[in-house]
């Protein structure tokens, strides 16, 4: 008997020994949110401010498409995803469905990125004034605040009237829905107002990839402001866009291509840039829409610098394109978030809307002149200088993620081509089932 | 296995027969009663004395016994056990064994360390026997061998992929987003099963649109168990039976117990299976015509010059092809190869009285029906028992497998880069086939050239596994009227998995893309579990039977998953460091579950068995890791034939039996943190807040079932049913539910609500004929299950698959779990529901003149709806074989697709399949010494499907079903299965057979 009991205080004692680890298992991956917050260092804090930098980036591809497709910019083909060219286009008797990838994956990335920046300002709260001074700690809190305005305008502009929420703090419960998209964006200026004057003075200590020249205080008070009057206009508050382009990067002469960007890399941990696929590729293609080829001026450069013709045309659904459009030249290509162009076209409008025509001209010529084209002579009156600010705004950001909202805010939709009988030129995407089954 | 002993304890106890000194030798011969054929393997022994033998391949015995003896025991597994009686002086004993067709002296393991006869059983569990499990038509994995053989399961396979995939649900929904699928044990091992994704979402991209999860249909890990090891399987579906393995064990459990040794001759069994595999379905492609060649580019009245010129060429284009003689079926070129298949099997087994043991070698190899696709298994199992002396037993299993399986591409993307989605919308007019030179032309009309990808990429999942486990049984105390046991378990259950994707950087979609890409993943996991229980058994009288149990649990895991994509190959290379860019993900997963339990059973009479038990369960993936979670237990059993007031001699079991019990399913690991995920840009590293929100106060879910049934068996077991109610609750449920996009988190942990299944299962089986030239036995299954959820206190939510727009499941208040909601003209509608109706399996073995067995399996699944983006996607690519067909006055392919009518896609999946057919042939020797017996025959798995269903098999899921999830990738769920998405096309097999034992 003597053995037995020695097997078994030895199994009991192996039983014993597995027991022993003791004590909670935490999270072997990743930090969690509730550690990086508590009581965060100064490399917390980068990262943060990272990720969300990162996060911005995410399903842009999806966004841009999606705006692009229904606003008769391009088609976008695709061998394993038919929505592009049905439901987007309202083939059929198809609707935009309110809880697919289209709109549902651009419009939950843009509140994460906004729930990131509100984690920040919890960190930053509970930073120690040995880790950032209060300049310091500004910079950290404004950058925060003018992105979630930024993100907040991105997913206003796709449901419009069918409304969004007000991103709310952390612990604090969610806003209603809001669908007098007015009252959205006047929320999205107030974040930007608010990092406006956390930027003012602060000392930026933290890096950023695609900001450039505006990676300081100054140059993301000018990024913010930037975003700021593209608000303004649609918010058609024409004096207050002027106000913030004065203190915007907006530079009349100055480099076209010169503003913010994304920034895409094939390196380990970052995500490279989707929207770019090779020309000529087949399966997976983007084509210009038929229209933009064909109402291009004559010698616009800007039809050859943005789409390439093909050698063969690309067709599916009934639907065909020739040229490929070729903005983002490889999977490391940056994707614009705003640049002087853009502000420069802000400028023209504001400036029609408030019957300053030469000063218009001037921007619109500007434009024009760079493209290749002679300056504007046709009619100085403010039906015929809208109509040329449309036309240029369509060709110098095409792509961008304006077309579409341009030709709403201006009631124009109607005048978009429709290309199949039965199909629709969709006015706003549905509220995302997620929010309206609540 | 050391369980059945416990039986014997209790028979040793009961006789007391006094041994003399004297010995007398007896000898005989043990033979079937109806047919007269000698039983091999008989145990003939003398009561309350270890004196016993087995009977040799002709059925003879000798045994020495005392004088004095009066009687022997005889058992034999599926023959009712005998107690002979002998006179002074007998040297001669013929035994004549009856078959017990009811099966109601099998042992059945209804506690971790206890078991009960199944006469006295309260549950329905199943039991499978090795000859079920592969004495017919032998599946290609483990799993796929229980389709159609477990009343109350839906076992899906996912798809046709060499290395298997299956879903097994038993009793309906038990979980949607925690662990859904059985925990498998074998031979007290806690056998992994998950499924781990090769990472081929970075070329497929295909989670990056419409739905988040991995779609990377990786293989299972429970298909390395080899199938022919199994000696028996039994399945506790639900947490009435299966409550002692505590919060585990919500899905059900599958026990398996391996093959072990028996003291005697050693036995010598080699078995050949050489077949071939074809598909099962092909589609059919459509069949161009100028006029529709030309469509492809647009309208004929058209207005835009370009369309009309491309019109013209692709005109031109058929023309040319059809003239030339070049018009391909491009879907029967790549899924139409005759794959080979052939396995090979090797046993040895015998031993001593002291020692047993069992050793076998396998060897699987598989072609698939794709060329380059297949399986290869190599498995070694040595199982040795010992006994160290007449107190202390031991038991040790070992199992090494190595497998690899090549399993193509498939299934959804959004690069148009799997087999499927380039076939959608490749027509039949252009060539793809490689020139002399060995370069293949680009596909026009698809981001890839399938036969270039089926050619040139790799795919491969590379498994070394090792399993052991020990078990140690010692009797500490022993009386005429109690026995005290210890009995000790530990299990280790590690497994190495490499995987491997390579795609050469000239492919057509990688050439002027990532520039070819190598994915390389190596997983190392290990499990254990651990368990000690004592056992007594107290029976104070020949009436009273009392067991009580008592023990503790421990099970630990480590997962460390690490993948690296590179991109940018150096030409021809496949080293990750060959390459212009690197991205390593990794992800750990670790925990640690204890728990420990107590019950009691009591058997009355024999005729009521009543018992009760309580476990106590803690988990560090749940919330609060200290915290003990409670589930009871309670059965109980009357079998009226026992009872003294029993006259009717026609029915000779009646038996009515409820049992209660509780069973949870922790959360999954990391479900209580909210994440920081890894995000760079530009070089710098970030962190950025995942929109998986974690819940600290996360909690199992607790399962609550009763069953109650009725088993009656009349004419001496001809005939038997067995019918069971079951009422499944399952509270707290655990769901990773839509949080409105506006918090910054598109899903959130929360134990949402509860959930209930009710369902029916009949068994029927019947002896129609049973002379001693022919032999047949019948048996039909029918069962069914209804879910509902009965409560949400989160509002309703799509749980996947695509969007409304294309057929979704989802979770709504008083609505089955497995409806299916889709948009029909803008609103959103019921479409279907995944649940059959019902499923019935009918299974007949009929054996002529003693050496011809005829064994079938058929099984018909009614109703149970799928959604179809199969069809879907070859519509867009305007190839569905039946496009030109006129719908609403418009081609049905372009109908469908514009309808706005997500009804369309979902279809039924009804179906009739002779799953298993075998025809064996017992070859009559004689004289022979060496071989014992020679047997041959022919078989045919899963070979006739009869459905309306349009895809490839109404058996699919592109996502899954164990799929784990990480921290970048979100696994596949419990519901999401039946969703057709260019799956590997499913196969059926023939073989041939010879088996030798020596």
């Amino acid at each position: 008997m003597k053995k037995h009991i020695s097997i078994i205080s030895i199994f009991f004692f192996l039983l014993g020994f597995a027991a022993c680890q003791k004590g909670e298992i935490n999270s072997l991956n990743t930090p969690v949110v509730a550690g990086i917050t508590a009581d965060p260092s100064k490399s917390d804090l980068f990262n943060l401010v990272t990720g969300a930098e990162s996060g911005m980036r995410f399903n842009m591809a999806v966004y841009l498409d999606g705006l692009g497709v229904i606003g008769r910019e391009i088609y976008r083909f695709s061998g394993a995803e038919p929505r592009y060219t049905t439901d987007l286009l309202g083939a059929g008797t198809k609707v935009l469905d309110n809880n697919t990838f289209y709109l549902t994956n651009p419009w939950n990335s843009r509140y994460q990125v906004m729930r990131q920046c509100f984690i920040l300002l919890d960190a930053v709260k509970n930073t120690r004034s040995a880790v950032a001074t209060d300049a310091q700690k500004k910079a950290f809190t404004g950058f925060a605040k003018t992105i979630i305005g930024y993100q907040l305008l991105l997913n206003i502009n796709m449901t419009d009237s069918n409304g969004a929420r007000i991103p709310q703090p952390n612990g604090s419960p969610i806003g209603p829905i809001i669908t007098d998209p007015g009252a959205v964006m006047d929320a999205a200026l107030k974040f930007l107002d608010d990092g406006k004057a956390d930027l003012t003075g602060a000392e930026v200590i933290f890096p950023l990839s695609g900001f450039g020249n505006y990676s300081n205080a100054a140059g993301l008070l000018k990024f913010n402001r930037a975003i700021a009057a593209r608000i303004y206009t649609y918010r058609k508050n024409w004096t207050a866009a002027l106000t913030a382009l004065n203190e915007s990067f907006l530079n009349l002469n100055g480099p076209l291509n010169d503003g913010v960007y994304h920034t895409f890399s094939t390196n380990g941990g970052d995500i490279a840039n989707t929207l770019f696929l090779p020309p000529n590729g087949n399966g997976e293609v983007r084509v210009a829409h038929p229209a933009f080829v064909t109402d291009a001026l004559p010698n616009d450069d800007r039809l050859s610098t943005k789409t390439a013709l093909r050698n063969s045309s690309a067709s599916q659904s009934g639907l065909t394109g020739n040229r490929d459009v070729i903005i983002w030249s490889s999977l490391n290509a940056p994707v614009s978030i705003i640049r002087n162009e853009e502000l420069i076209l802000i400028y023209a409008e504001a400036k029609i809307q408030t019957g300053s025509f030469p000063d218009a001209i001037v921007a619109l010529n500007r434009i024009r002149v760079s493209h290749n084209l002679t300056p504007y002579a046709g009619a100085v009156t403010f039906n015929a200088l809208i109509n040329e600010l449309l036309y240029n705004r369509r060709y110098s950001l095409f792509m961008e993620g304006h077309r579409w909202i341009d030709m709403r805010r201006y009631g124009r939709l109607s005048q978009l081509p429709i290309d199949r009988p039965g199909d629709d030129v969709w006015a706003r995407y549905p509220l995302p089932q997620n929010e309206s089954n609540q | 296995m050391l369980l059945p002993k416990s039986g014997l304890l209790v028979l040793l106890c009961l006789c007391s027969t006094l041994a003399l000194f004297a010995q007398q030798n007896i000898t005989g011969k043990t033979r079937d009663a109806v047919s007269g054929r000698p039983i091999p393997g008989v145990t003939v022994r003398v009561p309350n004395t270890n004196k016993g033998t087995i009977s040799d391949a002709s059925g003879n015995y000798t045994l020495v016994v005392p004088a004095g003896t009066t009687s022997l025991l005889v058992s034999y597994t599926g023959y009712k056990s005998q107690t002979i009686p002998i006179k002074a002086d007998q040297s001669v004993v013929n035994i004549s064994m009856e078959e017990d067709f009811a099966r109601l002296e099998e042992i059945v393991v209804t506690g971790l360390a206890t078991n009960v006869k199944r006469a006295n059983l309260a549950n329905a569990v199943a039991t499978i026997s090795g000859k079920e499990l592969t004495g017919v038509a032998p599946a290609q994995t483990f799993d796929a061998a229980l389709s159609g053989k477990i009343p109350g399961a839906l076992i899906t396979a996912n798809s046709g992929a060499p290395g298997g995939g299956i879903s097994v649900k038993m009793r309906g929904i038990t979980s949607v987003f925690g662990n859904s699928q059985p925990l498998y044990v074998v031979d007290g091992v806690f056998f992994s099963s998950a499924s781990i994704p090769a990472g081929l979402n970075d070329v497929t991209a295909a989670a990056t649109a419409g739905n988040p999860n991995n779609q990377d249909n990786p293989s299972s890990r429970i298909a390395d168990l080899n199938p022919e090891d199994i000696e028996n399987i039994e399945i506790l579906k639900g947490a009435s039976a299966s409550a002692l393995y505590g919060a585990k064990a919500a899905a059900g459990v599958v026990i398996i117990t391996t093959k072990k040794g028996k003291s005697g001759k050693t036995k010598i069994s080699i078995n050949q299976e050489t077949g071939f595999v074809k598909e099962r379905h092909l589609l059919g492609v459509r069949t161009f015509t100028p006029e529709t060649a030309a469509d492809l580019a647009g309208t004929a009245d058209n207005p835009d010059p370009a369309v009309q010129a491309k019109r013209a060429a692709l005109k031109a284009q058929f023309n040319d092809a059809k003239s030339a003689g070049k018009i391909y079926d491009y879907e029967r070129e790549m899924y139409g190869q005759t794959g080979l298949l052939l396995n090979t099997n090797v046993s040895v087994s015998g031993g001593g009285d002291k020692t047993t043991f069992y050793l076998s070698g396998n060897r699987r190899q598989e072609q698939g029906i794709i060329k380059g696709t297949g399986y290869f298994n190599n498995s070694l199992r040595l199982n040795v028992d010992h006994k160290i002396n007449d107190r202390i037993s031991l038991g040790v299993t070992t199992n090494y497998i190595g497998s690899s399986s090549d399993r193509g591409l498939t299934n959804n993307d959004n690069n148009g880069v799997t087999f499927g989605v380039a076939l959608s919308s490749t027509p039949d007019f252009i060539d793809l086939h490689p020139n002399a030179l060995g370069e293949y032309p680009r596909n026009p009309f698809a981001a890839s050239n399938p036969l270039e990808t089926r050619d040139r990429i790799i795919n491969n999942e590379l498994t070394n596994r090792f399993v052991g486990g020990a078990n140690i049984e010692i009797k500490f105390q022993q009386s005429a009227h109690s026995t005290t046991k210890f009995v000790g378990r530990g299990g280790l259950d590690y497994f190495n998995f490499k995987t491997a994707a390579l795609f050469p950087r000239d492919l057509q979609f990688e050439e002027n893309g990532l520039l070819g890409q190598s994915i390389q993943g190596n997983t190392n996991s290990s499990n254990t579990n651990w368990g000690g229980f004592f056992v007594n058994t107290f029976i104070p009288n020949e009436n009273i039977s009392l067991t009580s149990s008592a023990g503790a649990t421990l099970e630990t895991g480590f997962m460390d998953n690490i993948v690296t994509s590179a991109s940018n190959l150096v030409s021809g290379q496949s080293n990750l460091d060959a390459s212009g860019n690197t991205t390593t993900r990794q992800f750990r997963q670790k925990y640690r579950d204890n728990g420990f339990f107590v019950q009691e059973e009591l058997t009355l009479i024999d005729a009521f068995t009543i018992s009760g038990g309580v476990r106590f369960d803690r988990s560090t993936n749940n919330g609060d890791y200290k915290k003990y979670y409670v589930f009871p237990k309670g059965a109980v059993s009357w079998n009226l034939t026992k009872m003294k007031f029993w006259k009717v001699d026609a029915i000779d079991n009646l038996k009515v039996r409820a049992a209660y019990g509780q069973s949870g399913n922790v959360p999954p690991y990391g479900s209580k943190f909210t994440a920081m995920l890894g995000s760079n840009i530009g070089g710098l590293p970030g962190v950025l807040v995942d929109n998986l929100q974690g819940n600290a106060q996360i909690k199992p879910e607790r399962q609550a079932e009763f069953e109650t049934g009725l088993d009656i068996s009349v004419l001496k077991g001809r005939i038997s049913l067995e019918a069971t109610y079951y009422d499944k609750t399952i509270t707290d449920v655990l769901l990773r539910h839509n949080l409105p996009g506006s918090t910054g988190f598109a899903t959130e942990w929360k134990n949402s609500g509860d959930l209930k299944n009710q369902g029916i299962e009949l068994g029927l089986t019947v002896i129609p004929v049973n002379t001693p030239n022919f032999k047949w036995t019948s048996n039909l299954n029918w069962w069914r299950n209804r879910s509902k959820v009965t409560r949400l206190i989160i509002p309703p939510f799509a749980i996947g698959a695509f969007g409304n727009s294309l057929g979704t499941f989802y979770l709504e208040q008083g609505k089955p779990a497995t409806q299916i909601k889709g948009n029909v003209g803008g609103q959103l509608k019921l479409l279907g529901d995944a649940e059959p109706k019902f499923q019935a399996s009918f299974f007949n073995e009929l054996t002529i003149f003693k050496n011809f067995s005829l064994r079938f399996l058929i099984h018909w699944k009614k109703g149970g709806d799928n959604i179809n983006l199969t069809e879907l996607l070859t519509d867009l690519g305007s190839t569905t074989v039946d496009y030109d067909d006129v719908i609403n006055g418009m081609k049905a392919g372009l109908y469908r697709q514009n309808a706005g009518d997500a009804s369309i896609y979902v279809q039924d999946a009804s179906y009739v399949r002779i799953r298993e057919i075998g025809l064996y042939y017992s070859i009559p020797l004689k004289n022979t010494e060496k071989i014992k017996s020679i047997r041959v025959g022919i078989s045919a798995n899963n070979f006739f499907t009869w459905t309306r269903y349009k895809g490839y098999d109404p058996e699919v899921s592109n996502f899954g079903s164990n799929t784990i999830t990480t921290s970048q990738s979100r696994g596949s769920n419990g519901l999401s299965t039946g969703v057709d998405v260019t799956p590997y096309p499913a196969s059926k097999r023939a073989s041939f057979h010879v088996g030798i034992d020596f």
